[in-house]
């Protein structure tokens, strides 16, 4: 079922389509011949150590870092172009990100998303209202629209983060790390509700997390990025922690520690 | 006739009709018109303090709280450069070499080459150092004239000023109207602002010079030294009793209005300085908010979590 996207062919073509892309930041390699397609619908997990480019593949779809060689194409434009806006969005951590030292309430934050081009210079329009009811019921924050995001909890406080997102319409969505900062059922409840968005509201998700046994739960699929893509495809063929060391090269330093590793995974499942 | 005395014959017959009620011995004068030039000074605070309240909010949250003394001390240097230079309006002077610092200052912050606080505090003392070298070196002495520059003084609001302050006030206000949810949306979040397609560097570079503008028509006011006061503490003041956005920029503009007046009237009754009298206003509404928002905590409400 979970699987049903991938073997598919979209008559419409790939939503992101990424040839040989590679990518250097401050003379440093980064990021080497990454090849990757994308289609509606999928809820992508992308994983990875620190430092493995996670965050630099994410910054370069969006257009803000440039690739030496290799291109990206979403619906078939170069990132960051004009025909994009509106059809992708970006979901940044926001544990880390918003500001905190500021007072905003959920549906003033949620109401930023609906802004474009067209009615930035605009002073208030009340189809905008209307996107931004159906943005916060989405993600269930109804009760708390009118409460600065400051006193919201680290997981209702990325749900905004994500209304905002929502409420742009967008239907390929860039996630950042939201797990971070948050208790299981947080963490939960918030994957629970990025699936529904990927079966419910027909959007295509590509997620970046540290968290393997959350994101396991949830994507369809799984990348595993560093420098280049050791493995990519359903979650269900994702390799253990153990063919994952073996995979990057990594053999344990002591037999009692791989037992170890071994017995947690267990104890998690 | 310029915008200022427009607005000045709207405002004057209705300043004359609240005088009456006004307190003080000395501070109806700044309605009654009696003397002169203190009817301007009082129309030129409440304006720039409408704007300063506006800016200030957005300020505070893209952490550029001290873009405003940054950006006075370099309208200083600017003013003693034209002063030296013989200009007879060196606030025109002080206008371009802020706006110049403040577009510096973005460009560097938005590169990531110097956080804002660094790249504040290189053209905050080089530009002050550069305005006091050439005052010393073309031998004047640092006159009651640049000493209001410093400080602020109401009687150096003469006509023409008051034209360019308002003028500034009123075209700054007007643009950030217009612009104030996507400014609001590339401080809160630049990345998501961008992907949005807003534009994000233009909306910046707009925001720089609005507010080079506007400190520079503060520094007549409250002076270099005190700019910080109007842009900053009021704002900071309602973020401690506002409860979303929206309320944080009434709660400013209440907040800044009560300090001008207050602080005139200090100045006025106590010779306490119009600009350190504003401040000192500032400074203490927001002393005690803040003690009354622990005691609050404390007190009153021991066990709810603010945050």
């Amino acid at each position: 079922m979970k699987t049903a996207s991938l073997g598919k062919k979209n008559p419409e073509g790939p939503i992101l389509k990424i040839d040989d892309l590679t990518i250097f930041r401050s003379g440093k390699l980064v990021l080497k011949d990454i090849n990757l397609s994308i289609n509606k619908g999928e809820f992508v997990g992308l994983v990875g150590p620190n430092g493995s480019g996670k965050s630099t593949l994410l910054l370069s779809i969006l257009g803000v870092l440039k690739s030496q060689k290799g291109n990206i194409k979403i619906y078939d434009s170069s990132p960051m172009s004009r025909t994009l806006h509106g059809k992708i969005a970006w979901v940044s951590q926001a544990a880390a990100n918003l500001p905190r030292d500021v007072r905003i309430t959920v549906r003033e934050l949620v109401h930023l998303g609906t802004l474009n081009t067209k009615n930035l210079f605009f002073l208030s329009n009340n189809t905008r209202h209307d996107k931004v009811d159906k943005a916060i019921k989405m993600v269930g924050l109804q009760d708390f629209e009118n409460i600065d995001v400051a006193r919201l909890s680290g997981g209702q406080r990325q749900r905004a983060v994500i209304a905002r997102a929502l409420a742009t319409e967008a239907e390929f969505i860039l996630l950042d790390e939201p797990l971070v900062g948050m208790d299981r059922d947080a963490r939960n409840s918030l994957l629970k509700l990025l699936d529904q968005l990927c079966h419910d509201s027909g959007k295509t998700i590509l997620m970046v997390s540290h968290d393997l046994t959350a994101i396991r739960q949830t994507a369809h699929r799984m990348i595993f990025l560093e420098e280049t893509i050791s493995f990519d495809g359903p979650n269900e063929d994702f390799p253990e922690l153990e063919r994952l060391a073996d995979l990057r090269g990594i053999r344990p330093v002591h037999e009692q520690d791989h037992n170890h590793s071994k017995s947690n995974k267990k104890e998690e499942e | 006739m310029g915008i200022g005395l427009i607005l000045f014959d709207i405002c004057a017959p209705f300043l004359e009709f609240i005088a009456p009620a006004m307190p003080g011995k000395y501070f109806p004068s700044f309605f009654n018109g009696a003397i002169p030039g203190l009817q301007r000074a009082l129309i030129a605070s409440i304006m720039v303090t409408i704007v300063a309240g506006f800016l200030g909010t957005f300020l505070l949250v893209r952490n550029l709280a001290l873009i405003g003394d940054g950006l006075a001390h370099v309208s200083f240097g600017g003013v003693a450069i034209g002063i030296v230079l013989g200009a007879t309006s060196p606030l025109w002077y002080a206008l371009m070499f802020s706006i110049i610092a403040s577009i510096l200052i973005y460009e560097l912050q938005s590169r990531e080459i110097l956080t804002g606080d660094s790249s504040i505090a290189i053209f905050m003392t080089g530009m002050l150092a550069l305005g006091l070298v050439s005052l010393r070196i073309s031998g004047r002495a640092i006159t009651t004239e640049i000493h209001s520059y410093l400080f602020g003084s109401q009687l150096l609001i003469d006509k023409a000023s008051l034209d360019q302050i308002s003028f500034i006030c009123i075209g700054a206000m007007i643009i950030l109207v217009f612009i104030r949810n996507g400014l609001l949306a590339i401080t809160i979040d630049p990345l998501a602002a961008r992907v949005q397609g807003l534009p994000v560097q233009g909306l910046g570079l707009l925001f720089s010079i609005i507010t080079a503008a506007v400190v520079v028509s503060m520094v007549k006011i409250v002076g270099a030294l005190l700019v910080t006061a109007l842009l900053v503490t009021p704002a900071a003041t309602a973020q401690l009793i506002g409860r979303s956005f929206k309320s944080c920029l009434v709660w400013t503009q209440i907040l800044g209005l009560s300090s001008v007046i207050i602080g005139l009237y200090l100045s006025a009754e106590y010779d306490a300085g119009p600009g350190s009298g504003i401040a000192l206003v500032a400074a203490s509404i927001f002393t005690i908010v803040a003690i009354c928002q622990i005691m609050i905590r404390t007190f009153i409400n021991p066990n709810g979590n603010s945050n």
